[in-house]
């Protein structure tokens, strides 16, 4: 039996980017709020527990452009995205731009009040596949310009952070930024959230599929984000162990470079610390398979013992020899 | 710490130099990223030999980035993307090795303030995630040295190491010209003053690199008649009294590539395979790349006045 | 004092809301060019004004259903771009100006507070909250006008000749219009200059002024420009910067903020007022504060327009 047409479903979709913060110190709370004030008049959010996080205002973009497809023609859309900051532990940031796409109205653009007044929404000009639009979204190509491209938006605003005075940019490691592109789709009358996908694919790009009963695209770009800090720290500690070259090479050296991961990096972990129960789901799903806490614990035992191994004082007598 | 190769004429090998450079610091240890910075001929891929990108990538690459129309530049990861039988397994222990090109057949644009501050964010992002940016800059006075020089002013760059290479062959002309591109009125350093650089600091952090030297003692020319022998050595100590008395001498010098046919003509990569089985290239060249890349990383040689 | 600019995130944030006129009507804005000519200058401006005043009145009564209509009037000097004269000198001047003509002036506020007005960066807050109308073809990924300092109604000409050497020749393209009728109008208007230091420009300053009169301003959710008066025993001071940003004349005035705004100005405002509504057009307003007017003139049976800018309505009389 084929499932009834849904009809013209509302999409979520994003991109998040995260980045090392290119300062020696971690920020304090007070800082962070300086850093990332981008709309004067409006409050600067800071949450203290179970760790500090601090998010921006959201800023709005209009575009007009057209929705990415992978198989039938690509509507034109009018709208804006949202974007904002968001820092956590006063040390790694993410910026997040996104918008939902909500079921087509008309097939002309309206006065550009119409679109200020539905801040985050996007409306297309014409029929298009829900399905259709989150496959062309996720399709690891780089988007082709003029096609909706929340990536480049969050990429602007992270740039424009990052270069910040109040930042030395001294970062104390050196490491890569991670984009995390994102759809969420409306999950089944009464279902949870749920992740259809996730991968990772080269050049640090990562999608997700979702499934949400919340069409709040601001919690569940909250979950992304998220999700995106983790992989960040996970796919940074991994590239920082490999070039200390753990297990050979001389100990000063493995020493210096795990250094600053235990001071910056190993304290953050926390996933799902925020999220809401009705998406909390998701990340059960991504514990189970691939288990990302498991891989984490594992490489941060493994730092432990190095760190342990390497710092005995070598004057101690080996008892061992004989 | 970002890495500038400059030349005041072409022909000097600066770019098979600096690529060569940037592959023996990442055998070292180094993640380095190589940008295509010639803007009026972005054929760096050629020398990392990656298929599809000679002359550049047909989208996204540097040209497009800096003038604002694409979001993020092209990166092509050589360890994966390079057809070179030595350069397809990244070897255990070395660091990552990434080509940022240019657009193909883009050509040099004029910079605004727009491009400069699309610089700057690309050298800081650049600089927090890799260990040596190797910048390759057209040859000459080009908007490409402008540019860097009024990146590297601004001050979100002051607190990042910048250094300076400045490729010249081994003859008069080329030692004349290549002071002229550091020192003259509309040189480097002048140019970087106007900007906002400190003189000294500018100064302290530029370096030469004699390309195409013969060495006369080499025993390539061991079967020359003695007058053209004795005139070689002659030639050779001129260029290098010349080269002092420009301020090119030893203590701006931080290292010479011999005359090699390989980087001439094949004008790629020097790999070890090269050396030792082949037999294509000379070991006084690999060695030559060897201490220059080393060289690159060593204070003391930049601590030489 | 520490100012409170974080919050935890389970606070909710809360704008609170400004007592509203049905009308604000703006008797004019005076430049020290204006102010040069002498008092008779100001008598003729008046006089002109006041058949406009009776009538803006008029309208109200019909806005409010008949019953008694909330005006409120207002009076804009600059002292941001020229500062000349000073408030004890020249607020008896045009208060007894207006008085001559019938008219009576509620409030009078200082150019300068549209860009800052109690330590709080008005211009700074209203050009973060510019989200620009994207021309077809744009997916945000242009620079906006928070960098380039240029607001345009459309899409712009782009620069002829070639962009890279020895690349295409760009051929000429006119600009256009958003949403034009068949031909356009294209209007490009400066937000500010940088030398050295910021200057808002004139526009965006009345843009500002104009988010004030209609009780769109909020700092934190808190209510910006509000009026205070001068205690009885307190003499109109020396300096500029010692009068409140919006100073009130009248006790018995109805509020400052209105539904609608209404000025009356010389017609060379024109331009300027045009540049206002491009820039009204693409102010991303505080929702809070939106939304409350929007419940308030509900509850009253008042009609107010969606678009910001058509809540201003102008009267260019002849003259410069």
């Amino acid at each position: 039996m084929t499932p009834p047409d849904p009809g013209p479903q509302t999409v979520l979709c994003g991109e998040v980017r995260t980045s090392v913060l290119r300062t020696s110190e971690a920020l304090t709370a007070r800082t962070a709020t300086q850093l990332l004030n981008l709309r004067p008049d409006e409050h600067v959010l800071l949450s203290e527990r179970p760790n500090l996080r601090v998010v921006s205002p959201h800023q709005l973009t209009g575009v007009d452009c057209r929705l990415p497809a992978l198989t039938g023609g690509r509507p034109r859309a009018v709208g804006t995205v949202a974007v904002r900051a968001v820092l956590t532990e006063g040390r790694v940031l993410q910026t997040s731009a996104f918008a939902r796409l909500v079921p087509g109205v008309g097939s002309h653009r309206k006065p550009w009040g119409h679109y200020l007044l539905r801040p985050g929404d996007i409306e297309p000009l014409a029929r298009h596949q829900a399905r259709d639009v989150v496959e062309g979204f996720l399709a690891s190509a780089p988007l082709p310009g003029g096609v909706l491209n929340p990536g480049s938006i969050a990429e602007r605003l992270l740039d424009e952070v990052l270069r910040h005075q109040l930042l030395d940019q001294r970062a104390p490691f050196k490491s890569g930024r991670t984009r995390l592109r994102w759809t969420a789709l409306p999950a089944a009358e009464g279902a949870q959230a749920s992740i259809e996908r996730f991968t990772v694919a080269a050049d640090g790009l990562r999608t997700v599929a979702l499934r949400t009963p919340s069409a709040d695209p601001s919690a569940v770009a909250a979950l992304c984000e998220d999700l995106a800090l983790h992989d960040w720290l996970l796919t940074t500690l991994l590239a920082l162990v490999e070039r200390s070259r753990l297990g050979s090479g001389d100990g000063e050296a493995v020493l210096a470079a795990l250094r600053p991961l235990v001071d910056h990096l190993l304290h953050l972990w926390m996933p799902g610390a925020r999220v809401p129960d009705a998406l909390a789901g998701v990340w059960e799903t991504l514990e189970r398979r691939p288990g990302f806490s498991r891989q984490w614990q594992s490489l941060v035992q493994r730092i432990r013992d190095q760190v342990a191994l390497r710092t005995v004082p070598l004057s101690r007598p080996v008892m061992a020899r004989s | 710490m970002l890495v500038f190769a400059a030349s005041d004429k072409g022909g000097t090998g600066r770019s098979v130099t600096s690529s060569n450079v940037a592959y023996r610091r990442a055998l070292a240890g180094d993640d380095v990223c190589y940008l295509d910075f010639d803007f009026g001929s972005p054929t760096a891929a050629a020398v990392f030999d990656v298929p599809g990108a000679s002359r550049g990538v047909a989208a996204g690459g540097l040209h497009s980035h800096l003038q604002g129309r694409h979001t993020e530049p092209h990166r092509i990861d050589v360890w994966a993307e390079s057809e070179h039988e030595e350069l397809r397994y990244r070897p255990t222990g070395s660091g990552r090795l990434v080509l940022v090109p240019g657009d193909r057949d883009g050509g040099e644009f004029a910079i605004g303030k727009d491009t400069v501050r699309r610089c700057v964010n690309l050298f800081l992002q650049l600089e927090s995630e890799f260990d040596v940016v190797v910048v390759d800059l057209s040859a000459g006075r080009s908007y490409a040295v402008d540019m860097v020089l009024e990146a590297t002013a601004q001050p979100e760059l002051a607190r990042v190491l910048s250094r300076w290479l400045v490729f010249h062959r081994w003859t008069h002309q080329h030692v004349i010209a290549a002071h002229g591109l550091v020192f003259g009125e509309r040189g480097i350093v002048a140019g970087g003053v106007e900007r906002g650089h400190d003189k000294g600091a500018l100064r302290d952090s530029i370096r030469f690199v004699r390309a195409a030297v013969p060495d006369p003692e080499s025993p390539l020319w061991a079967h020359v008649p003695l007058a053209q022998s004795e005139w070689m050595r002659k030639c050779d100590r001129d260029l290098t009294e010349l080269a002092a008395e420009l301020d090119l001498g030893y203590a701006r010098l931080l290292g010479k590539i011999p005359l090699e046919p390989v980087l001439q003509w094949r004008e790629q990569l020097i790999t070890d395979e090269d050396v030792l089985a082949s037999k294509v290239a000379g070991m006084p060249t690999r060695q030559a790349l060897e201490e220059l890349a080393a060289a690159l990383v060593d204070e003391e040689a930049w601590e030489r006045q | 004092m520490t100012e409170q600019i974080f919050r935890e995130t389970t606070a909710e944030p809360r704008t609170q809301s400004v007592p509203l006129a049905h009308v604000s009507l703006e008797l004019g804005h005076l430049y020290m060019e204006d102010f040069e000519e002498g008092a008779d200058r100001l008598r003729e401006h008046f006089a002109r004004v006041k058949p406009w005043a009776d009538a803006a009145h008029a309208a109200a009564a019909v806005m409010s259903g008949g019953g008694r209509a909330r005006v409120s009037t207002c009076f804009l000097v600059d002292d941001y771009f020229t500062q000349f004269s000073s408030p004890r000198e020249l607020v008896p001047l045009l208060l007894g100006e207006a008085k001559a003509a019938g008219l009576e002036i509620d409030y009078l506020a200082r150019e300068s507070a549209c860009a800052q007005a109690d330590g709080v960066a008005l211009a700074a807050a209203v050009e973060g909250r510019l989200v620009e109308s994207p021309a077809e073809g744009s997916d945000g990924t242009r620079p906006g006008a928070r960098e380039t300092g240029w607001l345009s109604n459309g899409q712009r000409s782009p620069a002829a000749g070639t962009a890279e050497a020895m690349g295409r020749v760009v051929p000429w393209t006119p600009p256009s219009e958003a949403g034009a009728r068949r031909h356009s109008i294209f209007v490009d208007v400066e937000l500010w200059s940088a030398d050295p230091r910021r200057t808002w420009s004139c526009p965006f300053l009345a843009s500002v002024w104009q988010l004030a009169r209609l009780g769109l301003l909020r700092h934190r959710g808190n209510p910006v420009l509000e009026p205070r008066g001068l205690r009885p025993d307190q003499a109109l001071p020396e300096t500029w910067s010692a009068l409140p940003p919006l100073l009130r004349l009248n006790d018995s005035a109805a509020p400052f903020a209105a539904y609608r705004t209404t000025s009356v100005l010389p017609s060379r405002f024109l331009p300027i007022e045009h540049a206002v509504r491009v820039i009204l057009g693409q102010v991303d307003a505080d929702s809070g504060a939106l939304r409350q007017v929007a419940e308030r003139a509900a509850g009253e049976g008042i009609q107010v327009p969606a678009e910001i800018a058509d809540r201003a309505a102008y009267v260019f009389y002849p003259g410069p």
